[in-house]
């Protein structure tokens, strides 16, 4: 546990750094979002552990954050604004950098693969890529969204 | 876990990348008939993959299984940071609750009419059912295996797209999302949705890819591929053991007669006697 909360926070660390260098926000600026998101992942963390059923901790997360800065929450805006210092896609990076760094791995029973698979992968991605946001236009247009 | 913390080179390692990957920042490639759109995210992962290519023996196999970990606590920090940006958005998300809804349909049966026609036409066997009933992430490779066996045939082609979207998901992903944006025939709005396939690197690559190309809804497309790619998540193991895999297993019952090849047809036999 202890560990886990020693790595979050380093790639919180990292994070921001690389906030400060993207998207030009200071680091004393981001902290207070990163903290908070912090602890929405610690406090999903605690109720998947005091659960009497197993079940995924992204739930209880993503609900925690949801809640705490939906507009029922008080406190809600200052929360929202704190976190909304931090980019998305600056969070996004460090994670991808140790999907990179992991990547070695795989490469053996990748070459193990025929080249049918790999045609059959990038179809699959495109399939529920592509038919999501196609059904999803769809609807938005009959409703006369967009 | 206690040796991942203390694995300081890799943490240098990403320290060094996110650096270098954010310094170059964002970037627009028109090819002229759609756009390349490159980002910090991408660098990184490919500059990773680099790093750890076996054959340069710069990291030991048991650092990147330590990446790995470190990879799955790392994205739950991702998870908290969506989910407040969903937050304020809650009225804008329950206002495109159809799409919303029928987008998810979208997400589990476009794996299959794409992906089995063309798998039994390329003349693939019962490999076919592991390999197209999803996207193959963690729980669809458990249940897979849990029903047919990690050896099977469908075990084989479930960990085959699994092996294949760990290595170049989230970069196909993001080429496919800023190609399809650059065409303009689909919403941003709907192509985040898209976006949200259930695997957190992928939804993240293919947004921050769409948010390179629609700066201006930047904000929406982080939230609608995070509410999308929620939904994929929490209801993804259901509908694919009550839904996806009996009909994808139905679905290859009568197609793998008419376009599937010889052979298959031949071990399709021995399988059943």
């Amino acid at each position: 546990m202890k560990d886990k909360v020693l790595i979050i926070s380093l790639i919180g660390l990292i994070a921001v750094i690389g906030n400060w260098i993207g998207y030009q926000v200071s680091p004393i600026e981001a902290l207070p979002g990163i903290i908070i998101i912090i602890a929405i992942t610690l406090i999903g963390w605690g109720i998947t552990a005091i659960l009497p059923f197993k079940s995924p901790s992204v739930v209880w997360i993503s609900l925690v954050a949801l809640l705490i800065t939906s507009p029922i929450f008080p406190g809600n805006s200052w929360l929202a604004e704190a976190t909304a210092k931090l980019n998305f896609m600056a969070l996004a990076t460090p994670i991808l950098a140790y999907a990179g760094l992991s990547l070695g791995k795989d490469i053996e029973s990748f070459k193990r693969l025929s080249w049918r698979i790999v045609v059959i992968s990038l179809v699959v991605y495109t399939g529920t890529f592509f038919f999501a946001a196609l059904f999803a236009e769809i609807v938005f247009r009959i409703q006369g969204r967009f | 876990m206690k040796s991942s913390v203390r694995d300081w080179k890799l943490h240098l390692i990403v320290l060094l990348l996110v650096i270098v990957g954010e310094w170059i920042g964002a970037r627009k490639i028109n090819l002229g008939f759609g756009v390349l759109a490159l980002f910090p995210m991408l660098y990184v992962l490919v500059l990773g993959g680099i790093i750890s290519w076996p054959s340069f023996r710069w990291l030991k196999e048991e650092q990147m299984k330590k990446a790995a970990t470190i990879l799955g606590i790392a994205f739950l920090l991702f998870v908290a940071k969506l989910g407040t940006m969903l937050g304020p958005s809650l009225l804008k998300i329950f206002e495109a609750g159809w799409s919303l809804a029928f987008q998810e349909i979208g997400h589990f049966i476009g794996t299959i009419i794409l992906g089995l026609p063309i798998a039994l036409w390329l003349g693939m066997g019962r490999e076919s059912i592991g390999a197209t009933f999803s996207i193959d992430r963690e729980p669809n490779l458990a249940i897979i295996s849990e029903k047919y066996g990690a050896d099977s045939p469908e075990g084989r082609g479930a960990l085959g797209v699994y092996v294949c979207g760990t290595l170049f998901g989230a970069i196909y992903l993001a080429l496919l999302a800023g190609f399809l944006g650059s065409m303009g025939i689909l919403h941003p709005i709907s192509l985040a949705m898209g976006a949200g396939v259930g695997s957190g690197s992928m939804m993240a690559a293919a947004s921050g890819a769409l948010a390179v190309v629609f700066p201006e809804h930047e904000q929406d497309i982080a939230v609608f591929a995070g509410a999308a790619n929620l939904l994929t998540t929490i209801l993804g193991t259901y509908i694919c053991i009550f839904f996806s895999l009996p009909i994808t297993v139905r679905l290859y019952n009568r197609l793998a007669p008419i376009i599937g090849k010889q052979p298959v047809a031949a071990k399709e036999e021995e399988t059943n006697a």
